[in-house]
């Protein structure tokens, strides 16, 4: 095959692309060298494709923050040859900035900021527009506006400083001695309830659990008390005398967006997650100290290789980098911190620690089972949300590696109460264990004494699963009889309305007030004959509800008979917690059942024993994020049937061809319009009352607590009120965005100033958190 | 033809599971790939004559997005000690569950 003479300019573009991003790549020659070669490349392009090599690198400036100042670099030394073209770059710099804030990228437009504070370093951008910029957005913290909004902008000025910090001070002490005041100033007098909210521990021992915004300005400060050194950031422009000689931009003018109520979303506050210090791992190199800068870049550099491996999905070699990325051994980051929820799902994590494994079989293992020694011993101050986390990653991490565990270390907890954390992780993880492989394994998998905790077999309760003896009630017989009429029924096929009249005879009772056909009798015989006999499998299961749909909404009638329906499902499958979560799940996309009943159900006595169960939380949250899916969804089509609409009024107005008019028949009109309005109306009005009930009857059960603590002068402070309690500011954090939406009506309606305090603080928390 | 299966590949929220023991559930198929999103259903494949599972299933979810993810974070990963393989599957017809057994 002949080579192609000349390059089409998408092969160029394409070229170009591909040749800036591989860029501090491993390579055989040097970084210098590579960058200089770069620079040499782009500089002949640029005449001809200067807008794309610039648009390439604005892209990588915050897309690669890992390699943020190699690209500075580049940049400078670019600017250095075409001094037009670092003009253009920072305007097109600023323009971008602008952008990803007003849209919520909030990530993206912090490392822009550490970007642009680096060009400084490069001279390419001069110090004193550098500290304009930086005094625009600490000016924020002055404006009359939400909290999370001024820490943002506080947070993108001191994580910016490690790389500018000394550049700045050398020739403008007295300004930058201004701006840390004026930080200083805002720091002091936030409000940090959230912090009670967030934490991972609940106690500061071993580890302090530190104020994120808080953490980083002591960091900071630390570093410029000593004189800016750090040794974790690379700094290729060292290396190029000839960026001394660079002419200079003043960074373009800058306007902070504003906050726009309901379309700005900025990120919330966190706490600090610890584990480890340096008294952990006496040999090899230390662990910097907590407020260190050191400790910050480190734990920045792993945020960003743990995005890359979602972006990257080559997992092998984001797991090489992570592993290589070590420079302290121990130092390890587990996949707890529960503000990371929404971005990476459970299982990355899980991936990733195996595929480490796999590369490391002499280190990685043993850090893990360090860890998760550390992470068991302080389970009873550790927040039920990482537990949760602990207790998936841990069964699944066990089931890629023949569930070997030295069980006997963590016997301790056959001697706990069994209420108490410990024993319960273990039991969660040994049921989890089991959902992945099955219930002999698991019993053999652990030590004899250990089969407590061992969950009992899978196995389903059958209520008529008797033979009738003489001493049977007359109500035992009937119901015996008619599930046994019941069952030879479905065996022979029989059509659901037949079903339907021999359930009427079964049970002749007066009709209810409502006019509801629910008779708890009645469904009860139908609904456990009917799990018996579709006990095989789930396929078996959803085939028969499938079938019988209409018997079974006809018999679990109305708000009563929708929660006798998950009652009873729950007595047949009591030993199935995993059967219990994919019926919930498959009885509300059949609309056998709503979401408010799985709430009602989830809070009453039927679940009284089970209420501290990881499954059950589960199934709580699975159904209000189907909820919040299913108002999502109507929201979508209401805007595409809106946006269709507009498209034909318009159309009518400016033309009135044949095509137009007939376009029109089809157009949605005012009538469909409105239909999918009150759908809308509708699911809202659901997606309120779901989460009305939720917190009202966490309300009633925890007041419930408090009041008989009192009265009997017992501790309230139990271990199923520290779960309750922190489930009920779990449906806060996980669903905070929809949950905002009812703030004032919760504030009105429930969580009211006459409320017990201890319940009442968790709202005022979550105000914190949210704004 | 290819271009039409293609573009059902990628529209798709099915998996070909691959690698299976014959002892694995759908319980245990359910509760691993749930870990990536709701699932729609999971069919077993079966031995052709024996009707019995015979080392692979599909997997189809509700969203698109979940089924993305069980490749990259549940493919090459173990359950009951075999290394799962998934595969994008244009979308489960009935029948396709007989394996040659």
């Amino acid at each position: 095959k002949r080579r192609k003479v000349t390059e089409s300019s998408e092969e160029i573009e394409r070229r170009l692309e591909s040749l800036i991003c591989r860029v501090g790549e491993k390579s055989s020659s040097s970084l210098e060298s590579n960058l200089e070669g770069l620079a040499t490349v782009l500089e002949a392009d640029l005449p001809n494709f200067k807008s794309q090599i610039l648009q390439i690198l604005v892209l990588c400036s915050y897309q690669l923050p890992e390699k943020c100042s190699i690209y500075t670099t580049l940049v400078g030394l670019l600017n250095v040859r075409n001094y037009n073209c670092g003009g253009e770059f920072v305007e097109m710099m600023l323009r971008e900035l602008k952008r990803l804030i007003s849209t919520n990228q909030f990530d993206y437009a912090r490392y822009m900021v550490q970007f642009l504070s680096d060009l400084v370093n490069c001279n390419l951008v001069t110090p004193t527009s550098l500290i304009s910029l930086y005094n625009i957005f600490i000016s924020v913290t002055r404006q009359d506006s939400l909290q999370s909004r001024k820490d943002w902008y506080v947070y993108a000025v001191l994580s910016s400083l490690p790389w500018a910090g000394s550049a700045l001070s050398e020739k403008h002490s007295v300004e930058v001695a201004t701006l840390f005041d004026n930080i200083r100033k805002y720091i002091v007098r936030r409000d940090k309830s959230h912090q009670e909210f967030l934490r991972v521990w609940s106690t500061d021992d071993p580890h302090p659990q530190e104020e994120y915004l808080d953490c980083l300005f002591a960091q900071v400060c630390k570093l410029r008390e000593d004189g800016w050194i750090e040794d974790v950031i690379i700094r290729p422009y060292r290396a190029f005398p000839v960026l001394a000689n660079a002419l200079q931009h003043d960074l373009p003018d800058f306007v902070v967006p504003p906050y726009i109520a309901e379309a700005s979303l900025y990120p919330i506050p966190q706490v600090i997650f610890r584990m480890f210090d340096y008294t952990d791992c006496p040999e090899g190199p230390l662990i910097p100290g907590n407020h260190a800068i050191e400790r910050w870049l480190i734990e920045e550099q792993l945020r960003n290789t743990v995005r890359h491996f979602k972006e990257l999905i080559k997992k092998r070699r984001c797991a090489d980098q992570t592993s290589s990325g070590f420079s302290w051994p121990r130092e390890k980051r587990f996949p707890l911190n529960h503000n990371d929820f929404p971005v990476y799902p459970m299982v990355m994590y899980t991936a990733v620690f195996i595929e480490l494994c796999k590369l490391q079989p002499s280190m990685i293992p043993q850090v893990l089972a360090i860890a998760s020694d550390m992470l068991y011993e302080r389970l009873d101050t550790m927040n039920i949300t990482c537990t949760d986390r602990f207790v998936n990653w841990f069964s699944q991490h066990l089931s890629n590696f023949q569930f070997r565990w030295s069980w006997d270390d963590w016997s301790d907890c056959l001697s706990c109460d069994p209420a108490s954390p410990k024993p319960k992780f273990i039991k969660e993880v040994l049921e989890k264990s089991m959902r992945l492989s099955y219930h002999k394994r698991i019993c053999d998998a652990v030590p004899q004494d250990f089969a407590a905790l061992v969950p009992v077999e899978p196995k389903i309760e059958f209520k008529y699963d008797f033979k009738l003896g003489p001493d049977h009630s007359q109500e035992e017989r009937a119901a015996y009889n008619a599930s046994q009429r019941v069952i030879t029924a479905i065996k022979t096929k029989c059509k659901e309305d037949e079903l339907i009249i021999m359930l009427e005879d079964i049970h002749q009772e007066e009709s209810n007030i409502d006019g509801s056909t629910f008779s708890l009798p009645r469904l009860e015989v139908f609904l456990q004959s009917l799990l018996f006999l579709a006990q095989k499998s789930f396929s078996h299961s959803f085939s028969a509800i499938f079938k019988f749909h209409k018997v079974l909404k006809w018999a679990g009638d109305g708000e009563e008979g929708k929660v006798a329906i998950l009652g009873i499902t729950k007595d047949v499958w009591k030993n199935h917690p995993q059967m219990m979560g994919v019926l919930v799940d498959k009885m509300i996309r059949m609309q056998v059942v709503d979401c408010a009943s799985v709430a009602k159900w989830i809070f009453s006595p039927n679940m009284a024993d089970d209420f501290t169960r990881l499954y059950v939380w589960e199934i709580m949250h699975s159904t209000i994020r189907k909820m919040n899916k299913h108002v999502i969804k109507i929201e979508a089509e209401l805007g595409e049937m809106r946006s269709k609409a507009q498209v034909s009024e318009k159309k009518s107005e400016d033309e009135e061809d044949d095509l137009m008019n007939t376009y029109n028949i089809f157009a949605p009109n005012q009538d469909d319009l409105q239909r999918m309005q009150d759908q809308l109306e509708t699911a809202n009005g659901e997606q309120k009352k779901l989460f009305l009930i939720i917190f009202q009857r966490f309300i009633m059960i925890l007041s419930d607590h408090l009041v008989r603590c009192d009265a009997g002068h017992t501790n309230f402070n139990t271990p199923w009120y520290r779960n309750a309690i922190q489930r009920l500011q779990e449906i806060f954090l996980l669903h905070k965005d929809t949950v905002k939406k009812y703030m004032s009506t919760m504030e009105n309606l429930l969580f009211t100033m006459d409320l017990d305090t201890r319940i009442l603080s968790v709202f005022k928390q979550f105000l914190s958190v949210a704004n | 033809s290819r271009i039409q299966q293609e573009k059902l590949l990628q529209q798709s929220s099915t998996l070909y599971v691959g690698n299976l023991s014959y002892y694995t559930t759908e319980e245990q198929i359910y509760e691993l790939f749930s870990k990536c999103g709701d699932l729609k259903r999971v069919v077993m494949g079966l031995d052709k004559f024996k009707r019995t599972p015979c080392g692979f299933c599909f997997v189809e979810y509700v969203e698109r997005l979940s089924a993305v993810n069980a490749v990259r974070y549940i493919n090459g990963t173990r359950l009951d000690d075999r290394v799962v393989r998934t595969d994008w599957d244009a979308g489960f017809k009935e029948g396709r569950q007989f394996g040659r057994g």
